[in-house]
């Protein structure tokens, strides 16, 4: 591929709806033109979600291949792992298929994809528990997580393991039994030293936004792109 | 006194702005926006000029110090030690969709990725990228192929192990990364991106294998489990400065210098602020001002 397809024509387009942008937010824009660029917008955005649905097709691919390389490396040991994947994957084309199917054959019956009454059973009993479990794990991993972090190694951690008991307590029934203070003193930490520690952060991601910003409308950001010059 | 192309530029832009700002409110033109703060614009090209300024001084062939940043100093560190086990490195940037307000972290974690990859290259460790954003698959495998390459082994680079998209749904993609770190037992594991609820799941998968953590986000909820689990944290903005730092590239460098000088007006915001409110003066109030006519 040349320079000016891989270089040249990304970061221009890059620069410009960066620039577009900026103007869009601060200047005034009477309502004619508005309508037209809102018109535009809403095409980009369009073609954004139909690029997004055909790269989610080479991220099926792409899965398939790994799993086809591993089984063919491993054998039948690797069959009950890669196996699942691509029965899961022939499931989600099968079902795409019915669901296009119906959704053109008999456009009256309002089936679609993602409507179909199998695919519905799938996504609330199979997937949508297992999801749940996935996220409750987090909960085991916050607690061995905080177990190593609040060890009163030194004054800093040992501040924090205060800190940590307090907010603990102050979330707790049993900590209003204990002491009725926990719960403001939870309220104070968490509106203020906490805010205080917070916004300085926001501050300096919106900071870094605006200069990454600057990097890609001056084309010298270009990771993004891959290739070095 | 030689004054540079680059700083008649940004007195010209300054010239330009004020002058038509000026024009326009004695013309009773709308100019700005008048849902938007003007102050917020006037940040704004304070912060782009000055970070303009320092890449023009560089380009100049000026010199510029950036302050260290050691979670990036550490990368290096966690791909050495992963070479000397034989034992391979993850790298995720995270999932989602680029198009949005994240997609400055995708960019950052692309940056960060693209200097792993290029340490693997240079040391021959093996790499595993996995990733859970569709749009950026091609981008990845060629950032990880370039990194093999200018690392001076592109026979290493095999897409199929190095580059594995897995979902763009958030517990399959944590599950499956987290069974990666697990069952490939991998010696550096480097988190850069945006990240949600699955960021301690990858940290504590980490841990389980006793493997090298360098992590970071700019997603402020998701900083404090970076800073406690990880060894070493990329905190808020500093990821975006780590993506400059792995370009190598010295005015991409240059261009940090932008964000700690809208720190220092920032400082100085709120000093003046407070002073000014001892005397009775709300100055919050004149930085709210919009462009309304009539």
């Amino acid at each position: 591929m040349s320079l000016t397809i891989r270089r040249f024509i990304p970061q221009t387009i890059v620069s410009i709806i960066l620039i577009i942008m900026i103007i869009f937010y601060y200047f005034y824009i009477n309502k004619s033109v508005s309508d037209a660029f809102t018109t535009w917008d809403k095409a980009l955005s369009d073609w954004a979600v139909i690029i997004t649905s055909f790269t989610l097709i080479i991220g099926g691919i792409d899965l398939l291949r790994y799993h086809l390389v591993q089984i063919k490396k491993i054998g039948v040991k690797q069959l009950p792992f890669s196996g699942t994947t691509i029965a899961l994957e022939i499931i989600m084309v099968i079902f795409a298929l019915i669901g296009l199917y119906y959704s053109y054959v008999y456009p009256k019956l309002g089936i679609t994809i993602t409507t179909q009454p199998q695919f519905t059973w799938l996504f609330t009993y199979l997937y949508a528990p297992t999801d749940s479990a996935v996220y409750s794990i987090l909960l085991f991993y916050i607690a061995s997580a905080s177990y190593r972090a609040f060890i009163a190694r030194n004054p800093m951690a040992t501040l924090l393991l205060i800190t940590a008991i307090v907010i603990m307590l102050g979330n707790t029934s049993l900590g209003n039994l204990i002491w009725p203070g926990f719960l403001p003193l939870r309220d104070w930490i968490m509106t203020v030293p906490n805010t205080a520690a917070f916004r300085p952060i926001t501050m300096g991601v919106g900071f870094g936004t605006i200069i990454l910003g600057l990097r890609l409308i001056m084309w010298r950001e270009v990771s993004w792109l891959g290739r070095r010059e | 006194m030689k004054i540079s192309i680059g700083v008649l530029i940004v007195i010209l832009i300054i010239l330009i702005i004020s002058l038509g700002s000026v024009a326009a409110w004695f013309a009773k033109i709308q100019l700005y926006n008048s849902a938007r703060p003007i102050s917020s614009f006037v940040f704004l090209i304070f912060l782009m000029l000055a970070g303009y300024l320092s890449i023009n001084h560089v380009r100049e062939g000026g010199e510029i110090r950036v302050r260290e940043i050691p979670a990036f100093s550490a990368i290096e560190e966690g791909v050495t030690r992963s070479v000397e086990m034989g034992r391979p490195i993850h790298m995720t940037i995270g999932f989602g969709s680029i198009a949005g307000s994240m997609a400055p972290q995708y960019i950052a974690g692309l940056g960060v990725l693209s200097h792993v990859a290029r340490l693997a290259g240079k040391y021959g460790a093996r790499l595993i990228a996995t990733l859970g954003v569709p749009e950026v698959i091609a981008s990845v495998e060629e950032i990880v192929k370039e990194g093999y390459a200018s690392g001076g082994r592109p026979e290493l680079f095999d897409p199929v192990y190095n580059v594995r998209y897995l979902t763009d749904q958030q517990f399959a993609y944590a599950s499956a990364v987290q069974a990666i770190i697990v069952r490939e037992r991998v010696g550096a594991n480097i988190v850069v991106g945006p990240f949600y609820a699955e960021s301690l799941i990858f940290m504590e998968a980490g841990n389980m294998v006793g493997a090298f953590q360098v992590a970071g986000t700019a997603r402020e909820t998701q900083i404090p489990f970076f800073v406690l689990a990880a060894d070493y944290a990329f905190i808020g903005e500093e990821i975006f400065a780590a993506g400059a730092m792995a370009s190598g590239d010295k005015e991409s460098l240059a261009s940090i210098q932008g964000q700690d000088v809208g720190k220092l007006a920032t400082i100085i915001l709120i000093v003046l602020g407070i002073l000014f409110l001892a005397f009775g003066i709300n100055i919050s109030s004149w930085l709210n001002w919009v462009w309304k006519l009539g």
